[in-house]
């Protein structure tokens, strides 16, 4: 289970960041996760109470946009999200490149 | 309430992780350490693969290894039979190493005067994908029970390696494996991928192996 050090690693991350900028309270923590990354969501959420348990973020609530995945052909730069095909559904290239659903990032705090 | 505002991060979850591990080159770099991390799945061979290499390469390099593999007190016995320094690290059930791990074991180690320190990761071809451990170079391990379908399945492993190791390939007789689809999957993954098909029972294939990572490391080390 990767999760659980996942987001200590997280809560550490943040208390550095709020400390550096004089932050007092923090509020909502918002993470954004691609469709493709290795990280289950559901997993995230579950562990996120026992991960900010007497931490900065104890109090917070904790929000999960998750970032579909989008991929390009390079020979007609045309941009589809459906990563079952295998092949450009406009010109049936194989020539794809995922540009994304991988990420997984802190993206913001709301926060005094 | 009005106090309270949004503070854009937009910070890479992995990034402190990716400091630590540049960190750990650095450090491995100026000591002359050439640092390899091993991945695989449970079983695939690591600890066999690695007795086979350091008894080819024990004249030539100083070893030391870091067992790290999930009930491998086992292991570290097998492997200190070869004479290499070894140690156990004990990761508590996490199912990969994380830069800093990798940090405080090469310091357990006392890596001062080793040519070569491999870690023999947690067997499991998701998560040590996404865990930069600060390795100079990094291999997997996919045997051939496994299926040759697993580049399909585990495709962040194949791409971020320099070597692939295929394993056990005693046993192709026995096992519906097309190595020759294995090793174009990979290489459509990763274009620049080294793939070294070997059985670590009866030393066939090997001696490339370990021809390859002796390379490796002179370049590392700069001799
Ligand atoms: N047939 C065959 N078995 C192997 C080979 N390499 C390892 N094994 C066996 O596979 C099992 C797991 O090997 P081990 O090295 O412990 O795998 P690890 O969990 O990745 O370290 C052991 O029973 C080994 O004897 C090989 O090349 N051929
Ligand atoms: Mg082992
Ligand atoms: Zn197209």
């Amino acid at each position: 289970m990767h999760e659980l050090g996942i987001v200590i690693n997280i809560v550490e991350q943040i208390e550095d960041f709020a400390k550096k900028n004089s932050l007092t309270k923090i509020d909502k923590l918002v993470l954004e996760i691609g469709e493709l990354s290795s990280v289950v969501p559901k997993y995230i959420e579950d562990v996120y109470p026992m991960a900010v348990e007497q931490t900065m973020l104890q109090d917070t609530t904790l929000q999960i946009i998750i970032v579909p995945a989008r991929v390009l052909c390079k020979d007609c730069h045309t941009v589809f999200n459906d990563i079952t095909n295998k092949c450009c559904p406009k010109c049936n290239g194989h020539n794809l490149k995922l540009v994304r659903g991988q990420e997984f990032n802190i993206k913001e705090i709301v926060a005094y | 309430m009005e106090k309270y505002r949004v503070i854009e991060i937009q910070r890479n979850v992995y990034a402190k992780n990716d400091e630590e591990a540049a960190k750990v080159r650095e450090k491995t770099r100026e000591e002359n350490v050439f640092l390899l991390n091993l991945m695989s799945s449970p079983g695939s061979g690591k600890t066999t693969t690695l007795v086979q290499t350091i008894t080819r390469m024990k004249e030539d390099f100083k070893i030391g290894i870091i067992e790290a593999d999930i009930d491998s007190d086992v292991d570290a016995n097998t492997i200190s039979k070869t004479g290499a320094k070894v140690i156990q690290l004990h990761t508590g059930g996490m199912c990969h190493l994380d830069a800093s791990m990798t940090s405080q074991g090469l310091d357990t180690l006392e890596t001062n005067g080793l040519d070569l320190v491999v870690l023999e990761n947690v067997g499991n071809l998701v998560c040590p994908a996404s865990f930069d451990t600060g390795a100079s170079k990094n291999a997997m391990i996919l045997s051939v029970p496994e299926g040759d379908d697993k580049p399909l399945k585990y495709p962040k492993m194949f791409r971020i390696v320099d070597a692939l190791i295929i394993n056990k390939i005693d046993a192709l007789d026995y096992f519906d494996f097309d190595i020759e689809a294995v090793k174009e999957r990979a290489k459509a993954l990763n274009p620049n991928i080294e793939i070294f098909p070997i059985s670590a029972r009866t030393g066939e294939g090997v001696q490339a192996w370990c021809d390859w990572l002796g390379k490796q490391i002179k370049t590392w080390n700069g001799a």
